[in-house]
């Protein structure tokens, strides 16, 4: 049978495992509110008995571990889908925000302005005498002119923003990359697997935050640690204890913009377009692709009513019955004789230095037709070369200017048919719905994204969150054990007492 | 079985849904404001793209209803020329008929007339000078000099009709078109003729050959007339027909842009609901807690 004293430690356990379990509860009630807490469970358990005969005594209770509840998996889709809904949410807000004025259905818009622009060839052919009506088509086109460039400069807008928040991420990417190494490296020294649970907590929070900022895929390791790699698996970020930093080159991208590379030693590798989801990956889609795209709508545009426009404009007579000249130019110089187009600037990727409207690379075509998109000076100064007339010498003929307005209607509107292939208000509405389209897709991915990363999390949180109703619960059962050993001690002591100064006299 | 629920997660949901009643609240705030369903591009793809062809359609017919009324600009002062030529054929006629008691200097005031009528303008423009519309058409002289050409002009209305403006000098007053001055049917000449037979009535043929001229040319600027008449009533049926179907496309295109106020309104009072009882629930989430029955 055990002795007095063996009583007494038996009470001493079970006083140290309440407080330390009680401990723990603490420790949940102030991580309540924590981002990426994992609630905390003392395992308790009974040490081993002591044999006495053919009895076996208690020897009270210990606590063995204190348990972080979580389910790894579950944190590994999470991040994943994290970044999706991130990535969603930032294409919304990116092409949102220019949406209302790139798709403008009202007089302001594109498509109204275009057709206003034609519309004055019509005003025009009615009463071809006209000096004012001649200068109203050139504001009209001036309006048409300006307003494709402001949408064209919002677009381009919009892409150097991109641009700088791909150098701003990238800088956020690389502290975290790096302080997750640090704690992998204190996942990996855990004496047990699992023992850790503060830096694997931490880790999670700042995994959860990396994943909104780049798309990522997490695999964990036999001894607990994250390898974080890139989600389309170009690149690896994280390596157990190594984190591997993203940089960015300026001037190495698309339109000389920013390219996004994986430092590995003293190598890199470029993973701009590996780069997929989070903020990051949207940034860059929306830089190099979407908003992209759009421009190179604009400058299709533009190439075709210039061109289309110019050849016809040749085709007519002035006011003063001199053949008409370009009415289009570019801000270089004179317009392509053999392709009707105005000029541009060679475009940067093109090492031969020739314009490349409809031959090599179909991403260039037509590049910066927009911005190099004018109104001949020479027309701005005199009206009267507005080539209205289909021959020489006749004040009131019309027929250049019915050909002119006639462009607006025709399938072929564009250089040989070839540049738009549909009417200009084809092309405008295609765009419109195709803006809109994109929209209402992003929104609702984002919603969507959002709701199974929520639903993800309540998953999470019912197996880790605190519960501050538990917790008090937890507390009040430890408080009345820690109250009973208490009791047993001092129920020993008066035995011991007893024993030693009572008995006997 | 029960679902364990942490203390967060009532939170975080509850603040997701009131975020997003608050943003449903504020979207129908602006459709009310502005009366228009569409505040954006990706509210409704397929309505913006239909909102736009609408557009497109009701300004096209917009601008042919306008081209109408510039067309009609010329017809009809082209017409009203004619009708006063025409009502000086028909006193010509008549002092064909009873030649004594024409004057000379009534002659010469009608063909004087008839000249004037030949070289109106109209909006800046000679009406009846083919293309060349800065240059009068006819100079007086014996013949007279017809500086005009046969041009029409024709004005487009839409992608799919258009109308010639003008009558051309030669067809009015010369006869037909291509037709030279000096010419029996050159309604100048035909006022010469009958001024040259009326002053020798020893040659009755004189007088018949310019009466049976005068004929003529009445009939050929009736047939004007009906032509003129003929395409301006064409152009007034097109501007009434474009008129209606712009207030049916307008309508149409208001049912797709325009705000349902009476569902937005709905809309908006049960957000506002949701938003309150929201509210109110996730208040008393936070009171209820075990530690405040804990003494």
């Amino acid at each position: 049978m055990p002795g007095l004293n063996a009583s007494l430690y038996l009470g001493l356990t079970g006083l140290q495992a309440q407080q330390s379990a009680l401990n723990v509860v603490g420790q949940n009630i102030a991580n309540v509110n924590t981002p990426g807490y994992t609630r905390q469970r003392a395992e308790l358990t009974s040490n081993f008995s002591q044999a006495d005969g053919q009895l076996y005594f208690g020897t009270g209770v210990s606590l063995t571990a204190v348990q972080g509840i979580r389910d790894r998996f579950l944190d590994l889709q999470i991040y994943r889908e994290t970044a999706k809904q991130s990535g969603a949410a930032e294409r919304f807000a990116g092409l949102n925000a220019i949406a209302t004025s790139l798709a403008d259905t009202g007089a302001t818009g594109i498509a109204a302005l275009v057709q206003t622009f034609f519309q004055g060839f019509q005003d025009l052919s009615a009463q071809p005498e006209s000096s004012a009506l001649r200068s109203n088509l050139i504001n009209k086109a001036q309006g048409m002119v300006t307003a494709l460039q402001s949408r064209y400069q919002l677009l381009d807008d919009q892409r150097n923003n991109a641009d700088q928040a791909v150098k701003s991420l990238v800088t956020e990417v690389n502290s975290l990359t790096s302080q997750i190494s640090q704690l992998n490296l204190r996942v990996m020294a855990e004496s047990s697997p699992g023992a850790n649970n503060d830096a694997r907590d931490q880790r999670k929070a700042l995994t959860d935050k990396l994943a909104t900022l780049v798309g990522i895929n997490v695999y964990e390791g036999d001894k607990g640690e994250y390898q974080i790699t890139l989600d389309s698996g170009s690149g690896t970020l994280v390596s157990g204890s190594s984190a591997f930093d993203l940089s960015t080159l300026g001037g190495a991208g698309l339109d000389g913009r920013a390219s996004v590379v994986l430092k590995l030693g003293t190598s890199t590798i470029d993973v701009t377009s590996g780069i997929k989801e989070g903020q990051l990956g949207a940034k860059l889609d929306l830089r190099d692709n979407i908003l992209r795209g759009y421009q190179q709508q604009l400058d299709k545009l533009a190439a075709g009513i210039a061109s289309q426009v110019n050849l016809q404009h040749t085709k007519g007579f002035d006011a003063k019955g001199v053949q008409g000249t370009n009415f289009f130019l570019g801000a270089q110089g004179p317009y392509d004789a053999a392709t009707g187009l105005p000029p541009l600037p060679p475009p940067p990727p093109n090492p031969l230095g020739l314009p490349s409207y409809s031959s090599g690379d179909p991403s260039q075509f037509y590049r910066g037709m927009v911005n190099e998109l004018a109104i001949n000076a020479a027309i701005v100064k005199d009206p009267s070369l507005v080539a209205a007339a289909g021959a020489a010498g006749a004040g009131g003929d019309n027929a250049n200017a019915n050909a002119l307005a006639s462009l607006q209607f025709t399938a072929d509107s564009g250089f040989g048919g070839t540049v738009l292939g549909s009417p200009y208000s084809t092309v405008v509405g295609s765009l419109v719905s195709d803006v809109g389209n994109r929209v209402q897709t992003w929104n609702t991915q984002a919603t969507a994204q959002q709701n199974l990363v929520l639903a993800l999390q309540n998953q999470r949180d019912s197996l880790s969150g605190v519960n501050l109703d538990e917790e008090a619960s937890n507390m009040m059962t430890l408080q009345r054990g820690y109250q009973a050993s208490a009791r047993f001690i001092s129920v020993i002591n008066q035995l011991t007492d007893q024993l030693v100064n009572q008995f006997g006299r | 079985m029960s679902f364990r629920t942490a203390s967060t997660t009532q939170q975080r949901q509850s603040l997701l849904d009131l975020q997003r009643t608050q943003e449903r609240l504020a979207l129908n705030q602006v459709r009310i404001t502005t009366g228009n369903r569409i505040t954006g591009p990706g509210d409704d793809p397929t309505a913006s793209a239909s909102i736009l062809d609408f557009n497109n359609s009701i300004q096209a017919n917009t601008q042919a209803i306008r081209q109408a009324d510039s067309a009609l600009l010329y017809l009809r002062p082209s017409e009203d020329v004619v009708a006063a030529a025409i009502n000086d054929v028909m006193r010509l006629q008549e002092l064909s008929v009873g030649g004594s008691f024409a004057s000379s200097a009534e002659l010469d005031a009608i063909r004087n007339n008839l000249l004037s009528l030949a070289n109106t303008q109209s909006a800046g423009k000679y009406l009846f000078a083919g293309t060349n519309t800065q240059v009068a058409p006819f100079k007086d002289g014996q013949p007279v000099l017809w500086q005009g050409n046969q041009a029409d002009i024709s004005l487009s209305l839409n992608a799919n009709a258009s109308v010639v403006t003008n009558v051309t000098g030669d067809e009015v007053f010369l006869g037909g078109k291509g037709a030279l001055p000096g010419n029996p049917n050159d309604i100048f000449q035909a006022v010469t003729d009958l001024k040259a037979a009326l002053s020798n009535p020893g040659n009755p043929a004189l007088l018949q050959a310019a009466s049976a001229n005068l004929d003529a040319i009445f009939k050929n600027l009736n047939d004007v007339q009906a032509k003129l008449g003929g395409r301006q009533a064409g152009l007034t049926d097109l501007q009434s027909t474009l008129s209606e179907f712009n207030a049916t496309l307008a309508q149409l295109q208001n049912t797709q842009a325009a705000t349902d106020y009476p569902k937005v309104a709905t809309e908006v009072a049960a957000d506002q609901i949701l938003q309150s009882a929201t509210l109110s629930t996730m208040a008393k989430l936070g009171k209820a807690n075990l530690f405040d029955y804990l003494t």
